[in-house]
């Protein structure tokens, strides 16, 4: 009776689809694959060109693109409901760097690893991206474009980036007290994933891991609760704002832009924005690797986005998916990214290109962050307590709950979505 | 009969598919399922999280219902009375409520941003967090709520006001009843049926919020505009976790059609006494 259910939910969007696989053989027996993936912003024309590189060389392929949501939650549901309805009517999808253990462990996308060797991925991409793909040894993905956390500062205000947290804090004072009115530090802090990924970067910072050795997702640590502790008493001391707790990534962005912040935690993004003729902080800002509590750069969550095959479909369709993968995942294609869409190449060697090092010499300076972003948590059942950690760690933030009643809340759900617990009763 | 089939078809097979569904754990990432009784049942008793959120729901209804009843009885009274442009602000008032709510509720998030938003720039340049601090947030939710639903509110009154007889008044008056005795004598009492069926309507609607909460805050900070149907969604559909998730939409039927049943008593007392 459950099944029927679920089959009920995917229906509506699967059945779209059974309608076109029949029509697997495209025109004039050409074999018909579909990429679903958010489109990037910008000028489209050279992310199109891309495509018709991979057409023209290779004839025998129709090559489809279909737009998924440009949010990840809504991509992801998606991804759920198709791919537990067996759906075969997209062929390449890109997937959030979080997903990949859990699709894997479903058995959702193909196995990857005959194309895409993990030794000679370790070779060539950053070992972050790398990582969140390679899944007991096999590979099910390969790393698109990357993301990273880092520290925005103000050139103007502080001598030089903090190191230790508590130089952040210091530097934060001083700088409050030369320029009334300004706000201190802004980050991520309204209950979404972006928090999340605050919270994991200071419990790195404090020395903390995110997985036990047998791979349970641990919570109730000193550094977490240190790390907690620390992010709700810059709100608390007044080094950041209160409204902070209602802060994504565009809200930290807009005050630190408008030069009312002197600290600012966000994507490598903000730079461009930052530095764009007319923005009161152009040549005011720096940039470096978040700090930590005894002064080693940081560790930033690792971002950004993979591109895997969906299992479900014909060997014909895996073998021209797998083929468009390497295309797309080529260094030609990440110098496209890089250049046209500011989307960081997960290529090593790309950090050393001259071409890239002088169009864009602020990428090839985010090399060392790229080398040390960690990923969240690499479990497949990431997606079940992504929402747990976003409310524990909200409720910790923003002091309703004290750091170590949230990390004891969280870890009692958490080891309950995780199965420990059920198992535990039988 | 054909009737009877397509009811059971499509409003009780759901029912009983989920409530099949919460005696498993059943995650649908993993396609693991296995039956574990009243494992789930169990875990929600001591669910502190399930806990906050039916707080919230009731919390959210119980204001947001009560709010909008004091604010549409005054409001009908005012519709009710005969003045040049009657019509026109009759079917004006309902623009909030024809308004699809996740479009109203994104323009509050908006006219709620602490920096650049409108409320607190009307509130003399105030630094209110609205959406972001623990005790604001539920209560612009619930704000959204009354701008949104008052005007239906009133409608119902309304109806009800139409139907109260005209003599009644004019005899009060003639036996020199004031304005505030002929209300308590005879309009409150007469409406009563009509508020009553008023507060079963919204309050039921109420307990099932979801989009304007969801839009404004997507339950946060640390949960506490968490509503039993997010909760319920978000274990659903983002995490794929259909046994617990099931558990918690059956609890929440549970409590719906409990506050139906209290309802629908009183309703049916004050209907007898007539």
């Amino acid at each position: 009776m459950g099944r029927l259910l679920v089959l009920f939910v995917a229906l509506g969007l699967v059945s779209a689809g059974c309608k076109r696989s029949s029509e697997e053989q495209g025109a004039a027996g050409r074999t018909r694959i579909v990429f679903k993936f958010q489109p990037l912003w910008g000028d489209p024309a050279p992310f199109r060109e891309l495509l018709a590189g991979y057409s023209r060389a290779n004839p025998d392929v129709e090559l489809v693109t279909e737009a998924l949501p440009n949010s990840s939650d809504l991509a992801h549901q998606f991804f759920l409901t198709s791919l537990q309805g067996k759906a075969t009517d997209f062929d390449v999808l890109v997937a959030d760097v979080v997903w990949v253990p859990e699709f894997a462990r479903a058995g959702w996308v193909a196995d990857l690893s005959e194309d895409f060797p993990p030794a000679r991925l370790r070779e060539e991409f950053l070992p972050g991206p790398v990582d969140s793909v390679v899944v007991e040894g096999r590979t099910y993905a390969v790393p698109w474009y990357v993301d990273v956390g880092v520290l925005y500062y103000r050139t103007d205000l502080v001598p030089r980036a903090p190191r230790t947290y508590e130089e952040l804090r210091r530097f934060t004072r001083d700088a409050m007290a030369k320029a009334p009115g300004i706000q201190g530090y802004v980050w991520q802090g309204r209950q979404y994933e972006g928090l999340t990924c605050n919270v994991y970067e200071a419990i790195w910072g404090h020395g903390g891991q995110s997985l036990g050795e047998d791979g349970r997702v641990l919570l109730e640590t000193e550094p977490a609760r240190e790390a907690l502790a620390y992010l709700h008493g810059l709100i608390a001391d007044g080094l950041s704002p209160q409204t902070v707790t209602g802060f994504g990534e565009e809200e930290a962005r807009r005050v630190f832009q408008e030069g009312r912040a002197v600290f600012m935690r966000n994507w490598p993004y903000a730079w461009s924005e930052a530095q764009a003729e007319g923005s009161p902080i152009r040549g005011k800002v720096g940039i470096a690797p978040l700090p930590t509590k005894d002064g080693q750069p940081g560790w930033g969550t690792l971002g950004g986005w993979q591109l895997a095959v969906n299992a479900h479909v014909s060997p014909a369709r895996r073998k021209a998916a797998a083929r468009l993968i390497a295309h797309l995942t080529s260094p030609e294609a990440n110098r496209v990214l890089a250049l046209h869409y500011a989307r960081n190449p997960p290529r090593l060697a790309l950090y050393d290109d001259p071409e890239l090092r002088r169009a864009e010499p602020f990428i090839a300076s985010l090399k060392e962050a790229l080398a040390r972003a960690r990923p969240r948590p690499v479990t497949p059942y990431y997606l079940l307590i992504a929402d747990v950690l976003q409310s524990e760690f909200s409720a910790a933030v923003s002091g309703i709950r004290s750091p170590e009643v949230s990390l004891t809340r969280a870890q009692k759900q958490v080891d309950h979505l995780t199965g420990t617990t059920v198992e535990d009763a039988q | 009969m054909p009737a009877v089939l397509v009811l059971a078809v499509v409003a009780l097979y759901p029912v009983l598919a989920a409530i099949w569904l919460s005696l498993h754990r059943f995650i649908l990432v993993f396609g693991e399922r296995r039956f574990t009784g009243l494992a789930n049942y169990v875990y929600l008793v001591g669910d502190a999280r399930f806990w906050s959120a039916l707080g919230n729901t009731a919390y959210f209804t119980a204001v947001a219902v009560t709010v909008e009843l004091l604010l549409a009885v005054p409001l009908a009274l005012l519709l009710n009375r005969a003045f040049p442009g009657r019509g026109l602000l009759r079917a004006s008032v309902l623009v909030p409520w024809a308004i699809p709510t996740v479009v109203s509720a994104r323009l509050w998030a908006w006219m709620f941003n602490p920096d650049y938003g409108l409320i607190n720039r009307l509130l003399g340049g105030a630094e209110i967090n609205w959406l972001g601090a623990p005790g604001y947030a539920l209560h612009a939710a619930i704000l959204v709520d009354v701008w949104k639903t008052t005007p239906f509110v009133a409608l119902l009154v309304l109806a009800g006001l139409q139907g109260i007889p005209e003599d009644l008044y004019k005899a009060a008056r003639v036996d020199g009843a004031s304005t505030w005795r002929q209300f308590r004598a005879i309009t409150l009492p007469l409406l009563k049926p009509a508020l009553l069926l008023a507060v079963l309507f919204r309050s039921l609607d109420a307990f099932r919020v979801f989009d304007a909460i969801y839009v404004l805050t997507e339950g946060g900070p640390a949960n506490t505009t968490e509503t039993l149907s997010i909760y319920a969604y978000k274990t659903l559909m983002r995490s794929g976790d259909f046994g617990y998730g099931s558990a918690l939409s059956v609890a929440t039927f549970l409590c719906v059609v409990l506050l139906a049943v209290v309802w629908l008593k009183w309703l049916g007392r004050e209907e007898g006494r007539r």
